[in-house]
């Protein structure tokens, strides 16, 4: 897909070192433009929307704030840990997003997920899981699979 | 023959024109000779315009904390300006208040000083230096914590407040063509003004942490800037209460020792809050600490020990071991730092106690 200059220059922002030491994009090798399009269609297939998703994930990292560190059960299935670390991190789209520096793991019986402030805001406002093989990549399917797995207890 | 002429001709044309571009740019953007003047007179000296204030402030030796070194991403860089410089950049917009914004405060960074300029800094800012240091020792703390062992080397020494931090500017490592600064708590006592001591938690990811832990060798040389910070003693309280969580460790380590060594009359808790054994550190240190000294009590409190850490001491998140142990906020203050989570959640303890908020002091993360 052709990708205009400006989403070419916020490609340039996700670059290994540039704001953060592993980048945004991994070893994608495909354009932003591309893996955006991907996601959106994937999250399509799923018939549901970006802002839904990260809505579900932000509610898992209040419940582990309260903790203060320690890991909580969420929904009698989860397990919700989440880490406060120093500083912030801006957001590569460039908006003045400031994200604190907060990590959430969030462990059902079949799987493991992690994620940053910076994914949920990245999630909520861009559409943007990260590039395939980056250290904060989740596959919106992956997110998907997490959450149905508290439907199918029901 | 007329494929070189249009190579030729569109070339001779690039190059006239970048020609243009470059003198253009020099022409235009040559602001020429502009003057300085910190608070009022206190300070003024010549500069060249055309680069932002920090830079052009940090040339003539005078550090305003920043943590970003100039990408308007940290906020931290703010001056009040006596001048006119035009409106506030979109980048500087999230970083101020609309108090800020009508008392002409900026970020210097995104100030870039094109005239005479007057403006106005705290004045301990006059005595930030740019320091080399050797690193003489690292050691590691917990998992994921390291404690750095400054030499200095140039300046020699440093005067400094417990509770105050510098800020470290990395060199470029692997993928990283940058240097980046970041801001960590001092804490080693300020007596000690040959060497720095500073705590640092690895952040996953982060461009500076990373190269702390993983890249920086005993041996290798490095700049330090600072002291900063507004966090350190204040006038008051017969007795001090000090939390800390994590890497938060650091400044309260620096005030308790110096309190102690000044031997001044005041009594003096600190409660150290982490999950597990594993994530406490200097434990034999405070608790031999708290042997030698009647006026200091160490509390250290796990919120989830492990059945192996045979842990006989408080238990529960370090907000309900405070509550438990503040009941009297009489002559009271507290320093906090930590996390913001517990940084917040602390402070509904205290004033659910009856600590005024004007007695509670804190440097979050």
């Amino acid at each position: 897909m052709r990708q205009d200059p400006r989403l070419q220059m916020i490609e340039n922002n996700m670059h290994q070192g540039v704001l953060a030491t592993y980048g945004f994009l991994g070893s994608d090798t495909r354009s932003l433009a591309d893996v955006l399009q991907a996601d959106q269609i994937a999250v399509h297939d799923l018939g549901t929307d970006h802002r839904a998703l990260a809505t579900k994930m932000r509610s898992f990292t209040a419940a582990g704030l309260k903790a203060l560190g320690v890991p909580v059960t969420v929904n009698r299935l989860y397990q919700v840990t989440v880490e406060e670390f120093k500083g912030s991190i801006p957001c590569p789209f460039g908006d003045n997003y400031q994200a604190r520096k907060v990590l959430t793991q969030v462990s059902s019986p079949t799987k493991t997920l992690y994620w940053s402030d910076l994914n949920l805001h990245m999630i909520e406002e861009h559409g943007f899981y990260e590039g395939i093989g980056a250290r904060y990549r989740i596959d919106p399917r992956a997110i998907a699979e997490l959450l149905e797995e508290e439907a199918d207890r029901r | 023959m007329s494929i070189v002429l249009t190579v030729f001709s569109v070339s001779l044309i690039s190059t006239i024109l970048a020609t243009l571009v470059v003198l253009a740019d020099k022409v235009l953007n040559n602001y020429g000779e502009c003057e300085i003047d910190i608070n009022d007179g206190d300070k003024t000296f010549m500069v060249t315009g055309g680069s932002n204030l920090l830079s052009t402030l940090a040339s003539s030796r005078i550090y305003i904390p920043s943590a970003c070194g100039g990408k308007a991403t940290c906020g931290l860089c703010k001056v009040r300006l006596g001048s006119e410089v035009g409106a506030v950049l979109p980048t500087e917009e999230p970083y101020l208040t609309k108090e800020e914004i009508d008392a002409n405060v900026r970020l210097s960074c995104q100030v870039k000083v094109k005239s005479s300029l007057k403006l106005y800094i705290p004045e301990e800012l006059f005595n930030v230096r740019e320091y080399k240091a050797k690193i003489v020792r690292i050691t590691r703390m917990t998992r994921d914590i390291k404690e750095f062992q400054f030499a200095l080397v140039n300046p020699a020494s440093v005067a400094f407040k417990a509770g105050q931090y510098i800020q470290v500017v990395t060199k470029p490592y692997a993928n990283i063509k940058e240097s980046v600064m970041r801001a960590y708590s001092i804490s080693s006592l300020p007596t000690n003004n040959q060497e720095l001591e500073i705590i640092v938690r690895l952040v996953p990811g982060g461009v500076c942490t990373t190269f702390m832990h993983e890249y920086l060798q005993e041996g290798d040389e490095l700049s330090l800037r600072g002291p900063f910070g507004e966090f350190y003693l204040h006038e008051g309280g017969d007795t001090l209460v000090f939390i800390a969580g994590g890497s938060g460790l650091a400044p309260i380590k620096s005030m308790v020792f110096d309190i102690l060594r000044q031997k001044l009359d005041k009594k003096l808790i600190f409660f150290f809050g982490a999950v597990t054994k594993q994530d406490l550190y200097y434990v034999d240190l405070f608790t031999k600490l708290d042997a030698e000294h009647d006026n200091f009590q160490y509390v250290p409190a796990l919120s989830q020990p492990d059945i192996s850490d045979e842990w006989e001491g408080e238990i529960g998140l370090i907000t309900e071991v405070v509550g438990r142990y503040i009941t009297d906020t009489a002559d009271m203050q507290a320093y906090l730092c930590g996390s913001p989570g517990m940084i917040d959640a602390c402070i509904r303890v205290l004033e659910k106690a009856g600590l005024s908020q004007a007695d509670i002091y804190y440097d979050e993360f």
